[in-house]
């Protein structure tokens, strides 16, 4: 089903280019911070200011997300000697990140703020994990999870795998060409100094190791750790105040989901995911394709979910992701570089934010790898991909982020150079 | 004795179904309206929007849509499982269901997408609801 062309499902496409990031921020991605998430949350909004160079007066807005596991804004806000004029801090996971970056510039948009703040805040390993904390109580259930519950579908894996197993089934996908996600991202990893895991691993590694969720094994699941991460969003003729060369938005998509979102694998195929709605707004409204993307950021929860939703977005043939992703095309070097930080299976796990800062840096030619800095702290890059060496894509003029939150819900974000 | 989550009363639109599983019966709904199979249980009809959903009993057969295999869990009421499956099945009256396939020797082997399989309730503690669980045919 194609809007109409002043339908309001393709409204974004009418603030394309009006609005940049114009700075990122993270802390450390670490198992066991030892600081509260009030305390990390701080840090990496600190850092993003430092980054764009915003005076604490110029940012009134802040946003922030979480499954109720963090510090809301205006405790962020008063660490920091800021004064809001707006602030929202929503539930939610995984697409939370691009949908978050669509409502900011509406906030703004609407004469609520002028820049806004959105963070993300976790002690993803030390306090909540999102794999499961142990035992818990045998508590009664109510309402939808009476369909769940009994059964044993708990975790992110848990829910997800049934798609996984479905795709391999429909279209002969193999657990050697999902390996090929980590090993890849791992190499992107191994040229990343702040990812948690910088160690290159092999296909065999990843299908030695233990199995967790059929079929998920472990090193197909991403690395739970603690970190804040943050990025300012402002209108564009703005950008030019601070200090980069700041992305400008081409379009977002937040949160759409399949049909019946309540129970979507009762609804149509289970190995089509959230992506092959998404692709109808984002393309339109970004006014570009899958052809003019010079890199991606497919969200890494699991090695399946970077797969399903690239060949969802068009990336290639629907059937074929598993050849997308095994083929290289991915690698740093490759012709659409995935997550050249090392994303969730090997930097950290942020629900999506790195993958965005990720791409800002990217599309600013400015990538934090090895490579020397020059007299005014520009990097120089050598294009060197092999082991500790450079992971900055040449020539990186259009990103996507992917987000995911489950097979039926995801979010997107495209940008370009500025 | 199973010891898997129960559900928690009042639970107006989900009753009928657990009530039904102590006999052995599992139940679905069906609108008045527009004659869509409607499950899981509730008010109103996805398709058409209509409230007059009424109750049928399905034969219990349907076909293995798609599955997974959890091999550990700690939580109370899957720690003694061991490796359990989680399984999408389509019953042959037409919905889709969330459950688990039992009885076969070696879950992360022995189930295959495709597979027939029947209802079975798995009783639990003295007192409580059954669990409507699945069992491969032949
Ligand atoms: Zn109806």
């Amino acid at each position: 089903m194609t809007p109409a062309a002043d339908a309001d499902a393709t409204a974004p496409r009418y603030l394309r280019d009006r609005y940049a990031i114009v700075g990122v921020g993270e802390t450390t991605y670490t198992r066991g911070s030892n600081l509260s998430t009030r305390a990390l949350g701080t840090w990496a909004v600190k850092n993003a200011m430092e980054d764009a160079g915003i005076p604490a007066a110029e940012l009134d807005g802040m946003m922030s997300y979480s499954n109720n596991d963090s510090t809301p804004s205006p405790m962020i806000a008063g660490d920091l000697g800021l004064r809001l004029n707006f602030y929202m801090d929503v539930y939610g996971g995984g697409s939370s990140s691009e949908a978050l970056v669509g409502l900011a510039m509406g906030a703004i948009e609407a004469g609520m703020c002028n820049a806004v703040a959105i963070f993300r805040s976790m002690n993803g390993y030390s306090q909540v994990r999102i794999g499961g904390t142990g035992a818990r109580a045998r508590a009664p259930v109510a309402g939808d999870a009476l369909h769940t519950t009994p059964y044993g579908w708990f975790s992110a894996g848990q829910n997800f795998s049934p798609s996984f197993m479905r795709h391999m089934y429909d279209y002969g996908t193999t657990p050697e060409q999902l390996a090929m996600v980590k090993v890849i991202h791992s190499e992107h990893a191994s040229n990343n100094p702040k990812a948690y895991y910088r160690q290159r691993v092999t296909v065999d590694d990843v299908l030695n190791s233990r199995m967790i969720v059929k079929p998920l094994r472990l090193l197909d699941c991403c690395v739970e750790t603690d970190n804040a991460t943050a990025l300012i969003v402002t209108r564009a003729e703005r950008a030019g105040d601070y200090r980069h060369r700041s992305p400008r938005v081409l379009g977002v998509a937040g949160r759409v989901c399949k049909p019946r979102s309540d129970m979507h694998f009762q609804h149509g195929p289970i190995s089509t995911v959230a992506g092959r709605y998404i692709r109808d707004i984002i393309w339109p409204n970004a006014g570009v394709g899958p052809e003019d993307i010079d890199l991606t950021g497919a969200y890494d929860a699991f090695t399946f979910t970077t797969m399903l939703q690239l060949e969802d977005y068009g990336f290639c043939a629907k059937g074929e992701g598993g050849d997308y992703v095994s083929s290289g095309v991915m690698r740093l070097g490759g012709e659409r570089p995935n997550n050249t930080s090392g994303g969730h299976l090997c930097e950290g796990y942020t629900h999506g934010m790195n993958m965005i800062i990720e791409n800002v840096r990217q599309l600013r030619g400015e990538v934090d790898d090895s490579c020397p800095l020059d007299g005014r702290g520009h990097r120089l890059h050598t294009y060197d991909y092999s082991e500790g060496g450079c992971r900055q894509v040449r020539d990186a003029n259009v990103s996507m982020n992917l987000g995911w939150a489950m097979p039926g819900t995801g979010s997107s974000l495209v940008m370009r150079r500025g | 004795m199973a010891k898997r989550p129960q559900p928690r009363f009042p639970e107006p639109h989900t009753e009928p179904f657990w009530e039904g599983a102590k006999q052995g019966e599992l139940r679905y709904q069906r609108c008045a309206a527009c004659e869509g199979v409607v499950f899981y249980p509730r008010q109103h009809c996805p398709a058409c929007g209509a409230d007059e959903l009424e109750w049928l009993v399905s034969k219990g057969e349907g076909t293995v849509y798609t599955f997974s295999v959890v091999r550990q869990n700690r939580m109370p009421g899957f720690i003694d499982l061991g490796a359990y499956s989680v399984a999408y099945v389509d019953l042959d009256e037409g919905f889709r269901m969330m459950s688990g396939v039992i009885g076969v020797e070696n879950p992360t082997t022995d189930i295959a997408i495709g597979q027939r399989v029947r209802v079975e309730f798995e009783e639990q503690e003295e007192g409580e609801y059954p669990i409507p669980l699945f069992r491969p045919i032949g």
